[in-house]
């Protein structure tokens, strides 16, 4: 069953179409860079599979069942700003997903707190925009879902967060899930990608698996990608 | 998880209002000594200052009232609608459970707040005259209560309890109003906070209309016929008053629920 299903998908906005009769699946244990440039709708297709928008037509699946409360319990999502509540301390914010979410490794979260030095009493308003958008992705990571969603995780960020960023979801993931990673960054990314989906003014341009690309095309991924959207 | 909502709502709510509790009860301790031994002083400075801790009881009794209300509309704004959305509205639970728990929480609070302010003024009227005298009321109500008949505890019970439900259920309607007012004005790209007021305008609006037109509609029906040949008794028309409103704050607030899902099913619009 595939992690993540799309089949005709569209969304407007208004008179602007955000995604256009997109169709493809992701299969499971599969690292996917969802990659396009700026307004491509990546994020509105990661709002989609979250439930967040609804689809003007078409269909999309997670896990075989449709957007709603069933299917977040397979989801684990980083939205591309912070939203965790930062009234809550680190301790308040791990009691959190506890509550809600099953599959949270909580041993793990509170090693990844400890490895950064945060203390588990240290409200989140306490911490840089830097740590903020670290300790939500730990939460993110710290759950043994079928579909993680990472919306943007490296945009933003120093070099080194950005190898902090990738070396946490790459020693973190549930093996057997599916990784969706949108962003543009490609370079950064590109070494952790299994396979890749180039979508442009919301139509599937390309979807391949990133050894098939260097080999039958010679040339790494955001170099393909410079020549799919130059402009 | 509706259970779940509700306590890390309480969490983030009780983190406001339980300091405002303190304060208010604080303060009414300081208004209680202010009117016993400083207002009245000789000493201008002591009287001043005895002035002044009674009006900041004032301007607890204010922040307190203010707040329940704003924390109402603010906790479903920000929690729901603004960037901590991202969050809330991606946990395995259902749009209704998270309508019910702020609705829960914010009414909790409002019946928190009149209990409280209730205790603060016991506080800053407090002697052991006036306690002996309250209670002695009291005293007076049970002995009164002894003499009753069974029919007539029963009823006076079931109506206390009947207006007890009618408050719980207006405050919770009235906060579905302001949450279906913020519900559609943050389903358009732009202007959503200015929108929002505007849809609670229009709302208002369209409630008092409505409410007009239902009353003119009843008092041609048979029904406003009946009513008034009908003769019952004080206790059956207060019953009957009560029932009606109740009734009638149910469709208020059902229709506004109604509303404010739509809008965060189908149209929710987070930035």
């Amino acid at each position: 069953m595939p992690a993540l299903e799309c089949k005709e998908l569209c969304k407007n906005y208004g008179r602007t179409t955000a995604l256009d009769r997109l169709t493809f699946s992701i299969e499971p244990g599969r690292i996917v860079g969802l990659l396009g440039p700026n307004g491509s709708g990546k994020t509105t297709l990661i709002k989609l599979a979250n439930g967040l928008l609804t689809p003007d037509a078409g269909y999309i699946s997670v896990c075989g069942c449709a957007p709603g409360p069933q299917s977040r319990k397979d989801i684990s999502y980083l939205p591309e700003r912070t939203a965790i509540p930062i009234w809550m301390s680190a301790k308040q914010l791990l009691d959190f997903y506890g509550d809600f979410y099953e599959d949270f490794r909580r041993d793990a979260a509170e090693e990844m707190l400890a490895h950064l030095n945060i203390s588990p009493s240290q409200r989140i308003k306490q911490m840089s925009k830097g740590t903020r958008e670290k300790v939500q992705l730990i939460v993110v990571m710290s759950r043994a879902a079928k579909l993680y969603l990472l919306d943007e995780p490296i945009g933003g960020v120093d070099p080194a967060t950005r190898d902090y960023i990738l070396s946490t979801i790459i020693s973190n993931y549930n093996p057997e899930a599916a990784v969706v990673i949108s962003t543009h960054l490609i370079a950064d990314v590109e070494k952790v990608l299994d396979e890749v989906l180039f979508i442009n003014q919301g139509q599937l341009v390309l979807q391949a698996g990133v050894d098939e690309i260097r080999e039958e095309k010679g040339m790494s991924v955001d170099a393909l990608f410079r020549e799919v959207f130059k402009c | 998880m509706l259970r779940k909502l509700m306590k890390h709502e309480f969490r983030a709510t009780g983190q406001i209002m339980l300091p405002l509790y303190l304060i208010l009860l604080v303060t009414a301790f300081g208004s209680n000594i202010a009117g016993r031994w400083m207002i009245d002083s000789q000493i201008s400075a002591v009287s001043l200052l005895g002035g002044f801790m009674v009006m900041a009881f004032a301007i607890a009794i204010f922040a307190a009232c203010l707040m329940s209300f704003v924390l109402m509309i603010q906790r479903f704004y920000k929690n729901l609608l603004q960037d901590e959305g991202y969050l809330m509205l991606t946990l395995p639970v259902s749009i209704h459970q998270h309508i019910w728990a702020k609705l829960i929480v914010s009414v909790v609070w409002f019946i928190t707040t009149l209990f409280v302010l209730f205790l603060a003024c016991m506080v800053v009227a407090y002697n052991v005259r006036f306690i002996q005298e309250f209670f002695g009321v009291f005293a007076d109500i049970l002995r009164g209560l002894q003499k009753l008949k069974i029919s007539e505890a029963l009823n006076g019970t079931v109506i206390i309890l009947e207006f007890l439900v009618l408050i719980f259920l207006f405050l919770a309607a009235f906060s579905l109003q302001f949450y279906a007012a913020l519900a559609a004005g943050h389903s358009l790209p732009n202007h959503k906070m200015a929108y929002s007021v505007g849809c609670f305008f229009v709302f208002q609006f369209l409630v008092q209309f409505l409410g007009t037109m239902f009353l003119i509609g009843l008092s041609k029906s048979p029904v406003f016929r009946f009513l008034s040949n009908w003769d019952p008794s004080a206790i059956v028309a207060i019953h009957t008053g009560l029932l009606m409103m109740i009734a009638l704050v149910l469709v208020y607030g059902a229709i506004f629920y109604i509303v404010t899902i739509f809008f965060l099913k189908k149209h929710l619009n987070l930035e």
